[in-house]
């Protein structure tokens, strides 16, 4: 039997989908800003988080009707609890694209030094993180959500890496105080990045196979079913 | 409809059975292809003011109405209206599926045979047309001479839309459509409510607040015979502005 709210969750499910391609692409253009030194392009960064923030806002507004008006279960009710979540995350991860983009003009007489660090490699691994993150929603697949986990640790690593480099570099050339702090700034901004991509694929997993796993409420892949 | 897209506007409205007040001044707009839903607790004239849409009211004794009811900006209650073409026009459902005693195609021809039409052709035509959109056709068609009353409970509701629908009206009145009827036939209705909203200006009184929320555009909220407050459904369901109808749809009340 046909159901017309299919096109209500339909809508929502395309709607993050959109929102999840532009975080993406904030991300992309913030990292290259930062790698490049591209001023107008950590610029358009800052103006797009006002899309971000119209689709945070819609997104809202479309869960709570769908949940209001048409009281959903199971798989639904899923959809919309992670909706809500994602949606969330999606905003969060548009703010830090910002946070990266902010710090580009500061950096700029700090080129040389930005290279000699592991930002470039954690940018681009976060990226990826977010990006299988969403693909996972986008298909359903629960699976490549669980890889995005594991990839966590690596950048939890560089994090830390990096921020006992930037620790010594100070204390050993003091000339280099300033953008070591940025890059530190920059790195905790990254590490966060990874943070809300493991959120999302956590949510994909609730969504598909009905299973918390956050703060490992149930690390097996094959635990039961949520039971209250 | 009228210029402003209101098939149907209420001014003042009351009603009295008796010396007892039913409807207090009730004043509001239904709007043509959209859902709209009467809701509110037992005794809160929300049946009494879809009855005196089509003066179904009239049928009982010591009825007083004042205030008018305007359908296409005509005023039902006036003298010259001819109240079997207005009961064409705006068709009702009730709660409880009452087919005739008669096979499943002559339920539905008994509409228009008394309207005037006598040829097949055009009996079987409105037959299949009415049960398609009823969304009943495709359970029906291999047997129309069975009895209406031998179909289950949800089909005989579907039954009745079919022989509502076959006599050409532009707004259904459904009082309760799917209280009496499982899960399963409940959701076929309120498909199908949604499916005819395209052609149709649909009145829904129900007690299911979550049927209201479903199903209709516009909702209205009664108590004590009085309209505390009309909005769009979503409105009524996330942030309604009258405190007696927040508190009437999280259960507090009623």
């Amino acid at each position: 039997m046909p159901r017309h709210f299919e096109l209500e969750l339909d809508q929502l499910r395309t709607m993050l989908i959109r929102m999840g391609s532009l975080v993406e692409e904030q991300i992309d253009y913030a990292v290259k800003a930062i790698t490049e030194a591209d001023v107008a392009l950590a610029r358009l960064v800052m103006q797009r988080d006002k899309k971000v923030d119209e689709y945070d806002n819609s997104l809202d507004q479309q869960c709570l009707r769908i949940f209001a008006l048409t009281q959903p279960v199971a798989m639904d009710l899923r959809l919309l609890m992670a909706g809500l979540k994602i949606n969330n995350e999606l905003e969060r991860i548009g703010d830090i694209a910002v946070n990266l983009a902010e710090r580009v003009e500061s950096l700029l007489p700090y080129q040389d030094f930005v290279k000699t660090t592991s930002l470039k490699r954690m940018a681009d691994a976060a990226r990826e993180m977010v990006k299988r993150a969403i693909d996972s929603f986008v298909n359903n697949d629960p699976a490549l959500a669980r890889k995005v986990l594991e990839s966590d640790d690596f950048i939890d690593n560089l994090d830390r890496e990096t921020f006992n480099l930037m620790v010594k570099t100070m204390k050993e050339s003091p000339e280099f105080i300033e953008p070591a702090a940025h890059v530190m700034i920059l790195s905790r901004h990254i590490e966060r990045l990874a943070d809300h991509a493991t959120n999302i694929s956590e949510d994909v997993i609730f969504l598909v196979n009905a299973r918390i796993i956050k703060h490992h409420a149930d690390s097996s892949a094959d635990g039961g079913p949520i039971r209250t | 409809m009228n210029q402003n897209g209101y098939k149907i506007t209420t001014r003042n409205l009351s009603l009295s059975y008796g010396p007892k007040l039913a409807l207090k001044d009730i004043s509001v707009g239904i709007r043509t292809n959209y859902v709209t839903a009467l809701i509110g607790p037992s005794g809160c004239g929300k049946s009494t003011f879809l009855r005196a849409l089509n003066r179904m009211n009239d049928l009982i004794d010591g009825v007083q109405t004042s205030g008018e009811v305007l359908v296409d900006d005509i005023d039902v209650y006036r003298n010259d209206v001819d109240v079997v073409a207005l009961r064409k026009k705006v068709g009702m459902i009730f709660q409880r599926s009452n087919p005739f005693p008669k096979s499943i195609y002559d339920n539905i021809a008994y509409g228009p045979r008394i309207n005037g039409i006598h040829e097949k052709n055009k009996l079987d035509q409105i037959v299949e047309r009415s049960l398609k959109q009823a969304a009943l056709w495709d359970e029906v068609k291999d047997d129309l001479k069975k009895s209406g009353l031998a179909l289950s409970g949800g089909q005989q509701q579907r039954l009745c839309i079919a022989r509502a629908l076959a006599v050409d009206p532009e707004v259904i009145l459904m009082d309760e459509p799917a209280s009496a009827l499982d899960p399963l036939a409940t959701a076929k209705i309120e498909e199908l409510i949604f499916e005819l909203k395209e052609k149709y200006t649909i009145v829904i009184v129900t007690h299911n607040m979550q049927q209201a929320a479903r199903v209709s555009d516009y909702t209205a909220f009664f108590y004590i015979g009085k309209l505390i407050e009309f909005d769009e459904t979503k409105n009524i369901f996330t942030s309604p502005k009258e405190k007696q109808t927040e508190d009437y749809v999280t259960g507090r009340f009623g």
